[in-house]
């Protein structure tokens, strides 16, 4: 019986022992340099929210829960200024979004007071809509914005020019803005507690 | 299914135009629809499948005789599946804005049908010579179809050909051509026009 099957799908056998072979190699020869470009990606990204700064991971893998029971892991990476001082924090943060995974970096001021923006590291969502959470006028409403509980709203152009706790939907894509949003609420104040209970908030900053 | 053509010349025309994949054969419409917002992502689809193509159809060919029936879809699965894999690791190591932006349709190349279907239809039961004929001629029509596509989305959409601008400065561009919809109509109008052609042809 053992001999019938061997003569069936030996084919299909070694074809996937090569097939694999061929893939592990491959992932072997370019997986350090796929690395490299999600940490230059993040580099870049973080250096356009706080300019000027070097960037050191001072928490790892830090949980934090992002609805529905899921728990995701994220590091917190410091920023200092060339003059030695802290200038802020930076984080990625990730959830739902209306097409797939919304994955942001964060950034906050040297206190955890306020938000310093957000760049978008990855997201799906649909164009001429929920992809517009990458356009200026949207992420604008964030700068300098509390690092409290955030709520989202449909409101007027002119509103969105006010930098309150209150973030206007892009018309629209209020499922997208809503996402970002809830990202930032699911990420912000666990993290200011663990930064604060790391002792990361000192008045040296 | 594929017309038996003779000459290797013949082989590799019948993919420009008439078993063209997109056009004629309608194949692999996803793709078509959803990279098609610019020239370079189009262009990069399509080479990322006239290599995946050509491999698969190189290695279907070699081992041609000694497929089995009742697994032949699993093997041509599981080659494509390979070379995919393959193509997708070195855009995210090589050109990694480019593997952002084409995002999971990468890997959804393993389930355009058009490279299953002529690895079925031609390397099968083809020499090798035929087969890598045959996988360069489909899939240069595919690229073409797409950055055609590509090119009057773009144009459209915010005037410019492969990021170069091309448009009067007072151009408005259409938003929709970005969109689904703009892709819709677009590929529409195209098939459109190939029918008509075809049509009066005969």
């Amino acid at each position: 019986m053992i001999k019938y099957y061997i003569q069936q799908s030996w084919l299909l056998i070694i074809s996937a022992f090569f097939f694999g072979l061929l893939l592990a190699v491959t992932n072997a020869a370019w997986s350090g340099r796929i690395e490299e470009n999600k940490i230059r990606k993040l580099n870049e990204l973080m250096s356009s929210l706080v300019a000027d700064s070097e960037f050191t991971v001072v928490l790892s893998d830090v949980e934090v829960e992002i609805g529905k029971g899921k728990i995701v892991k994220t590091d917190l990476y410091k920023a200092d200024g060339k003059d030695g001082k802290r200038s802020g924090f930076c984080f990625i943060a990730s959830g739902p979004g209306f097409a797939d995974k919304i994955e942001l970096v964060i950034a906050v001021d040297a206190a955890f007071e306020k938000i310093a923006g957000y760049n978008v590291l990855s997201s799906n969502e649909t164009p001429g809509f929920g992809d517009q959470i990458v356009n200026d006028y949207y992420r604008r409403q964030f700068i300098g914005a509390p690092v409290e509980k955030l709520t989202i709203s449909k409101g007027k152009e002119q509103e969105a020019k006010i930098i309150d706790s209150e973030i206007i939907a892009i018309s629209g894509a209020t499922v997208s803005s809503d996402a970002v949003v809830k990202i930032f609420n699911n990420f912000t104040e666990p993290l200011k507690s663990e930064v604060s209970a790391a002792g990361l908030l000192t008045d040296d900053n | 299914m594929a017309k038996k053509t003779n000459s290797a010349g013949q082989t590799f025309i019948a993919g420009l135009w008439e078993e063209n994949p997109v056009f004629r054969l309608l194949l692999g419409m996803c793709p078509t629809l959803a990279v098609t917002t610019a020239v370079k992502p189009s262009l990069t689809m399509g080479v990322s499948v006239i290599f995946v193509l050509v491999c698969s159809n190189i290695v279907v060919s070699l081992m041609r005789d000694l497929l089995k029936p009742h697994l032949r879809i699993l093997m041509f699965t599981l080659t494509i599946a390979t070379f995919v894999t393959i193509a997708d690791l070195f855009l995210k190591a090589f050109l990694p804005e480019m593997s952002a932006k084409l995002g999971p349709y990468i890997p959804l190349i393993i389930v355009n049908c058009l490279i299953i279907c002529r690895a079925e239809a031609c390397a099968s039961q083809n020499g090798l010579y035929i087969s890598v004929i045959d996988a360069f001629g489909m899939g240069l029509g595919f690229t073409l179809v797409l950055c055609l596509l590509g090119a009057i989305r773009e144009l459209l959409a915010v005037g410019t050909i492969f990021e170069i601008p091309v448009m009067w400065q007072s151009f408005a561009p259409w938003a929709a051509m970005r969109m689904p919809v703009g892709a819709f109509i677009t590929l529409g109008l195209l098939l459109g026009g190939v029918n008509l052609i075809t049509r009066k042809k005969a």
